[in-house]
C-alpha cells in the first residue's frame, strides 16, 4: 500500500468513524442525562432513512425531506418519552431493555407494512453529486465529505450547547445529579423530554443523510445498533467527548483491518473491545 | 393484508392448548377429491421478504392458470414464514410433512434454510422443490430423490462468466463477494472457468456478511487496478455496492462484472449507477420469448407491478407441480410414480424451456446481459443447455 | 421445609409435569406435535437458565444465545462425523468446555455492571456470531450437519432412542426437570441464599466478608452451562447448527419469556416459554405483520404485569411465597 492510498484508507476510517459518532452519539447523551438505554435507537436510524426515502420520492427535494423527516423524527421522539419511556425512570435496566426491544419489532412492521421489503434508494442531491479527484484512479464522493462535515458540525454544537448554554447546564447537571436540578427549579421532566427527543432526532437525522449513500433494507438499523454500542462502550458510556474518540478508532479499525487483517475484520472492533476494557472496565472517558 | 391465510384459521390456536384439547388423529388417504396440499415456505418478513412475495405470487399464477384445480383436485395452499432464519427450517418443515401431510413443499428463498428444509424433508413422503436457493449441495451432495429445483445452482449462474470475461480480454480480476455460501460458491465457479480460459483471478475479497460499508475494498481495489472486478452480491449489498463502485470513480476506469444477482431487481434503487454492468444469468425481464411476454402480461395483470425472476421461479414450480400431477391422473399417493414423471418434464418456462438433470436440477441456457437504460439488455447466449456438474451427487 | 416457594409453584409443577408425562399417548405419534413441545421444552431450559441469572443474581446479559449457539457448535465440532457417541459423555464435554468458556467471558464481563454488561454480553456474543458465521470450517452462515445422532446407553443399557421423537421428547422432559430441579436445590443450599443477599444489598454482602465477585462468576458459569446444554439438544433435535442460534434477538425473546413467566421464578421460565411460543405460532398464522403484535404485548406486559404469569398465579391463589 503506497502512502497517498494509505491515506485515502484513513479518510474512509475517519468519515466512517464520523458518520458512528453522529448515530452513537443519540444514545450515549440519553444514557448521559436520563440512565436510559434505548435499544429502539437502530431503529430511528432506520425510520429517517425511510422518511428521508418517502419524502424526497414526494417532494422532489432531499433537502425538504430532510426538515420533514427531521421534524417527523423530533415529533416522534417526544410521542415515545411522554407515553412509553416516562414509564421506566423508576424501574430497573431490564425493563427498559425488554420495552425498546418491543418498540424495535414495532418499527419492523411498519416499516415492513409501509414500504415493502424491496432494498430501495435515494438519489445523491444533484448539488453534492459530484466528485473530487484525489489520485489517478480515485475519485471521492463529495456527499461523503459533506456528510464529514455535518458530523463535525453536530459535535462542535453538542460541545458548545452542552458546555455554554443553560440547556448545556442543565444536561450536565442532571448528569451528575438529579435532585440538585429539581432545587435549582427546574422542570427534569421537561429536560428529559427535550433530550429525549434530541437522542431520536439525532439517530433519524444520521439515517437521512446517510440514505443516498446506503441502501434502504428491513434490518438495517439492528446492523447499526450493535457498531453504536461497540463505540459507546468503548467511549465510556454517557460520555459525548469519549464515543467521539472511539468512534473514530473504530472506524480507523474497521477500515484498516478489512483491508489488511480479512480473515479477523468483522471480529476486529469486538475484540479491540474488549481488550480497552480488560484495562478500562469503564470506557475511555469514563462518564 | 388482504393476502390473509385463510388454509390457518382452521389449524389450531395457540400450540399448547391445541396439544391439549385437540387429539385429531391425521388418518390421510388421498382421495380424488381431496385437495392437493401445496405447503409454501417462504420468507414473508426479514430482508428477503421481498423475494417471498414474488415467489408466492408467480406460484398462484401458475396453479390459477389451471383453475386452481388440477386433475379435478382443488389446490390448498398452507403458508408458513420462515422469516429466512435456518434455526427455524427444521421446525416448520416437520409442521407441514408430519402434520400437514402436504405433497409439495414449495421453498425457500435462502440457502441455510434449504440446507436445514432438506435435512428434514430427507425420506419423507413429500416432494419439496426449490424456487431460489442456489446452494450447490442442495442438488449436490445433498441431492434427495424427493427434492428439485427450479431456479439455478450458483454454479450455474457464474461459471459461464469466467470465459466470457477472457474472451472480452482481461487477463487480471479481483473477486469479491459476501463471506458465505452463495458468493463464496459463484467467484469459485467463476474462477474455475476464468483461470481454465487462461485468466489469473490476482486477489479474492470477502467482506463479512452483511456489512455494506465497502470504501476500504474500494480503495483496495484501485491500488490493485485490476482489468476488471467480478462481484457477488444480492439485494441491499448488490444496490449499496455498485453505487458506491461508481462514486469512487472507478466505473468508468475498471469494468464492472457479475453474477446476475448484482443487477436483478435492483437496478431501479441503483439508478443510472448501474448502466453498464455486465452479468450472466438464466433470465432477463427483456428476454425475447413468447412465454416471457404473455408470463409477464398476465402477471402485471394479477399482482399489478412487473414480474421478476423470482416469480419466474416460482411460477415454473407451480408449472412443474401441475404438470407432474396431470401425468399422474391426480394420483399424489405415489410419490416415486410422481417423481419419475418430474424427472421427464420439459417445463415450458418463461426463461426458456428446461428438463432437469439426474440430480434435479434444471440443465439450462445462461444469458449474457448487460444493463441499459436501467433494464437488464441480452446482449448473447453465454452458454447453451448448462448442466450443473452435481459434484457429490449419487442419484 | 418444602422445596417450593408456595402453592401455585407446586400445582404448576405437579400438574405441568404430570401432562407432560402422559399427552405423547394422546398424540398418537403426531410427530409435528411431539417436536414442537420438545422444542418448547429445549427452550424452557435455555430461558430457565437465563432466569436464574438474571432475576436471582441480577446479572442482566443480552448474550447468552451465545451460550446457547456454544453448546451445539461444542458437540458438533467434538463428536466424530460418522460414528455415534455417547450422548451422557458428551452432555458431559458440552457443558464442561461451556463452563470453561464461560468462566474467561465472566472474567471479563463481571467486571463490569448493569447497562455496561449488558451492552458487552450483546457485543461478545455478535463477535462470537462472527466468528462462526465467517469460519470456513464450522460451515460459514450455512451451519454444521450432524449425520448421525448420539446413542444413549448407560453401563451397556440403552432405554432411549434419540432418533426417535417420543424418546427424544421425554429426554427433553427429563432433562427439563433435572434442570429445575437443580436450580431449586441451589436456591435453597447456602451458596444460594448469599446469592439472593448478593442482589438484596450488595454492600452488606461485602461487609460480611463474601467476595461478590466470585459467587457471581460461579452463577454466571453455571447459568451458561445450562444454555450451552439447552442448546446441545436444539442441534440433536433436527441434526444441525447454526450461527443464527447466538443471533442477539434470540437473547433477547429469552429475555422476554423469562419476563412473562415471572423473573427469577424459575418455574416461570416453563410458562413464559410455553405462552410466547403459543402466542407466536398464533399470532403469525394470522397475520404477516406479527412482529407488531408481538411488540406491543411485550411493551403492555412491560408496563403491567410486572411479576409475570407466576406472580399473577401466585396472587390468585393467594399465596404469599418466601421470596
Amino acid at each position: 500500500m503506497d502512502t497517498s492510498l494509505f491515506l485515502v484508507q484513513l479518510l474512509n476510517g475517519v468519515q466512517y468513524g464520523l458518520l458512528l459518532f453522529l448515530i452513537a452519539s443519540g444514545l450515549t447523551l440519553v444514557f448521559g442525562v436520563m440512565g436510559i438505554l434505548n435499544l429502539a435507537h437502530g431503529s430511528m436510524y432506520m425510520i429517517g432513512a425511510y422518511l428521508a426515502y418517502y419524502f424526497t420520492t414526494l417532494t422532489g427535494s432531499f433537502f425538504l425531506a430532510f426538515i420533514i423527516s427531521g421534524s417527523i423524527a423530533l415529533l416522534i421522539g417526544i410521542v415515545i418519552e411522554r407515553f412509553l419511556i416516562i414509564h421506566l425512570y423508576k424501574r430497573d435496566h431490564l425493563d427498559q431493555v425488554l420495552l425498546t426491544v418491543g418498540l424495535i419489532f414495532i418499527f419492523n412492521s411498519i416499516q415492513s407494512f409501509v414500504w415493502g421489503n424491496d432494498p430501495l434508494g435515494v438519489e445523491v442531491p444533484a448539488l453534492l453529486s459530484g466528485s473530487i479527484k484525489l489520485t489517478d484512479i480515485i475519485e471521492y464522493p463529495i456527499y461523503r465529505l459533506f456528510i464529514s462535515a455535518l458530523c463535525i458540525v453536530v459535535a462542535v454544537s453538542m460541545y458548545l450547547t452542552i458546555n455554554k448554554t443553560k440547556l448545556g447546564m442543565m444536561i450536565r447537571a442532571g448528569e451528575s445529579d438529579r435532585a440538585m436540578v429539581e432545587n435549582l427549579g427546574v422542570d427534569i421532566s421537561k429536560l428529559f423530554t427535550i433530550v429525549f427527543a434530541i437522542g431520536v432526532f439525532l439517530a433519524s437525522l444520521a439515517g437521512i443523510v446517510s440514505a443516498p449513500i446506503v441502501s434502504l433494507v428491513p434490518g438495517m438499523g439492528e446492523h447499526v445498533l450493535i457498531s453504536c454500542f461497540v463505540v459507546v462502550v468503548i467511549g465510556g458510556l454517557g460520555s459525548i467527548k469519549g464515543a467521539f474518540v472511539a468512534a473514530l478508532i473504530v472506524g480507523i479499525v474497521d477500515t484498516y483491518s478489512s483491508v489488511l487483517l480479512p480473515q479477523i475484520s468483522s471480529m476486529s472492533i469486538y475484540l479491540l473491545m474488549a481488550l480497552i476494557l480488560l484495562v478500562k472496565p469503564q470506557g475511555l472517558f469514563k462518564n | 393484508m388482504n393476502n390473509k391465510k385463510k388454509a390457518f384459521q382452521s389449524v389450531l390456536p395457540a400450540t399448547v392448548a391445541a396439544c391439549l384439547i385437540s387429539m385429531s388423529s391425521s388418518a390421510y388417504a388421498a382421495d380424488n377429491s381431496d385437495p392437493i396440499k401445496v405447503g409454501v415456505m417462504l420468507p414473508f418478513s426479514g430482508v428477503y421478504a421481498g423475494l417471498g412475495e414474488s415467489t408466492r405470487n408467480g406460484l398462484k399464477q401458475a396453479l390459477k392458470e389451471q383453475g386452481n384445480t388440477i386433475a379435478g383436485r382443488p389446490v390448498e395452499f398452507i403458508e408458513m414464514d420462515t422469516e429466512a432464519k435456518p434455526a427455524r427450517a427444521p421446525e416448520i418443515t416437520s409442521s407441514l410433512v408430519d402434520n400437514q401431510h402436504a405433497d409439495f413443499v414449495v421453498g425457500p428463498v435462502h440457502s441455510g434454510v434449504a440446507m436445514g428444509m432438506i435435512k428434514s424433508i430427507k425420506g419423507k413422503d413429500s416432494i419439496m422443490i426449490i424456487p431460489n436457493a442456489g446452494a450447490n449441495a442442495a442438488t449436490g451432495a445433498f441431492c434427495q430423490p424427493n427434492v428439485f429445483r427450479t431456479s439455478f445452482s450458483s454454479w450455474q449462474t457464474a461459471f459461464p462468466m469466467g470465459k466470457e470475461a477472457y474472451d472480452m480480454g482481461y487477463k487480471k480480476i479481483v473477486t469479491m463477494s459476501w463471506n458465505y455460501g452463495f458468493g463464496k460458491e459463484s467467484l469459485a465457479a467463476f474462477n474455475e472457468s476464468f483461470t481454465a480460459a487462461g485468466g489469473e483471478v490476482v486477489k479474492k475479497m470477502l467482506v463479512p456478511f452483511p456489512k455494506t460499508e465497502f470504501q476500504s475494498y474500494l480503495t483496495e481495489i484501485a491500488s490493485i487496478k485490476p482489468d476488471a472486478v467480478f462481484v457477488f452480491f444480492a439485494g441491499g449489498g448488490a444496490v449499496k455496492f455498485v453505487k458506491d463502485y461508481d462514486a469512487m470513480g472507478l466505473k468508468g476506469k475498471i469494468p464492472l462484472l457479475g453474477s446476475g444477482f448484482l443487477t436483478e431487481g435492483t437496478t431501479k434503487a441503483q439508478g443510472p449507477a448501474s448502466e453498464g454492468v455486465i452479468t450472466t444469468l438464466h433470465y432477463a425481464d427483456t428476454l425475447d420469448i413468447e412465454k416471457n411476454t404473455s408470463f409477464r402480461q398476465q402477471y402485471e395483470a394479477l399482482y399489478g407491478k412487473p414480474a421478476d425472476l423470482f416469480a419466474v421461479q416460482g411460477y415454473d414450480a407451480g408449472q412443474l407441480i401441475a404438470a407432474a400431477v396431470t401425468a399422474t391422473e391426480g394420483n399424489t399417493s405415489d410419490k416415486a410414480a410422481l417423481i419419475k414423471q418430474m424427472e421427464q418434464l420439459e417445463i415450458d418456462s418463461p426463461r426458456g424451456a428446461f428438463h432437469f438433470s439426474k440430480a434435479h436440477n434444471p440443465i439450462q441456457t445462461i444469458y449474457l446481459r448487460k444493463v441499459v437504460n436501467g433494464q437488464n439488455t441480452v446482449i448473447k447466449t453465454a452458454l447453451e443447455n448448462l448442466e450443473d456438474p452435481a459434484r457429490g451427487c449419487k442419484l | 421445609m418444602s422445596i417450593f416457594s408456595n402453592k401455585s409453584e407446586k400445582i404448576f409443577i405437579y400438574l405441568f409435569f404430570v401432562i407432560g408425562l402422559f399427552i405423547p399417548l394422546f398424540l398418537e405419534g403426531n410427530t409435528f406435535y411431539i417436536n414442537k413441545l420438545s422444542t418448547i421444552i429445549i427452550l424452557a431450559i435455555f430461558v430457565m437458565s437465563l432466569d436464574y441469572l438474571v432475576g436471582r443474581t441480577g446479572l442482566i446479559t443480552l448474550g447468552h444465545a451465545m451460550f446457547y449457539g456454544l453448546g451445539g457448535y461444542i458437540f458438533t465440532i467434538l463428536a466424530p462425523e460418522y460414528e455415534a457417541v455417547n450422548f451422557w459423555i458428551y452432555t458431559f464435554y458440552v457443558m464442561l468446555i461451556s463452563g470453561f468458556i464461560a468462566l474467561i467471558v465472566g472474567l471479563i464481563v463481571l467486571r463490569t455492571s448493569g447497562i455496561y454488561m449488558i451492552m458487552i454480553t450483546l457485543a461478545l456474543a455478535q463477535m462470537t456470531f462472527y466468528f462462526f458465521a465467517d469460519s470456513v470450517e464450522y460451515g460459514g452462515q450455512d451451519g454444521l450437519f450432524i449425520y448421525v445422532k448420539p446413542e444413549t446407553s448407560i453401563f451397556g443399557l440403552s432405554f432411549l432412542d434419540l432418533e426417535n421423537e417420543t424418546h427424544f421428547y421425554y429426554l427433553c422432559l427429563l432433562s427439563l426437570f433435572n434442570c429445575f430441579a437443580f436450580f431449586k436445590v441451589i436456591m435453597n443450599s447456602s451458596f444460594g441464599r448469599v446469592v439472593d443477599a448478593l442482589k438484596e444489598n450488595p454492600d452488606r454482602a461485602t461487609a460480611l466478608g463474601y467476595n461478590i465477585f466470585h459467587f457471581r462468576l460461579i452463577a454466571y458459569v453455571l447459568a451458561s452451562s445450562l444454555a450451552a446444554y439447552a442448546g446441545y439438544l436444539f442441534a440433536l433435535q433436527f441434526g444441525f447448527v447454526n450461527p443464527g442460534m447466538m443471533s442477539w434477538d434470540i437473547s433477547a425473546t429469552a429475555l422476554v419469556m423469562a419476563l412473562m413467566g415471572g423473573l427469577g421464578s424459575i418455574y416461570g421460565a416453563i410458562i413464559g416459554s410455553f405462552v410466547y411460543e403459543g402466542l407466536h405460532y398464533y399470532i403469525e398464522h394470522l397475520t404477516e405483520y406479527w412482529m407488531f403484535f408481538m411488540g406491543s404485548l411485550i411493551i403492555i406486559l412491560v408496563l403491567t404485569l410486572k411479576k409475570g404469569f407466576a406472580g399473577f398465579l401466585n396472587d390468585l391463589s393467594g399465596g404469599k411465597g418466601n421470596e
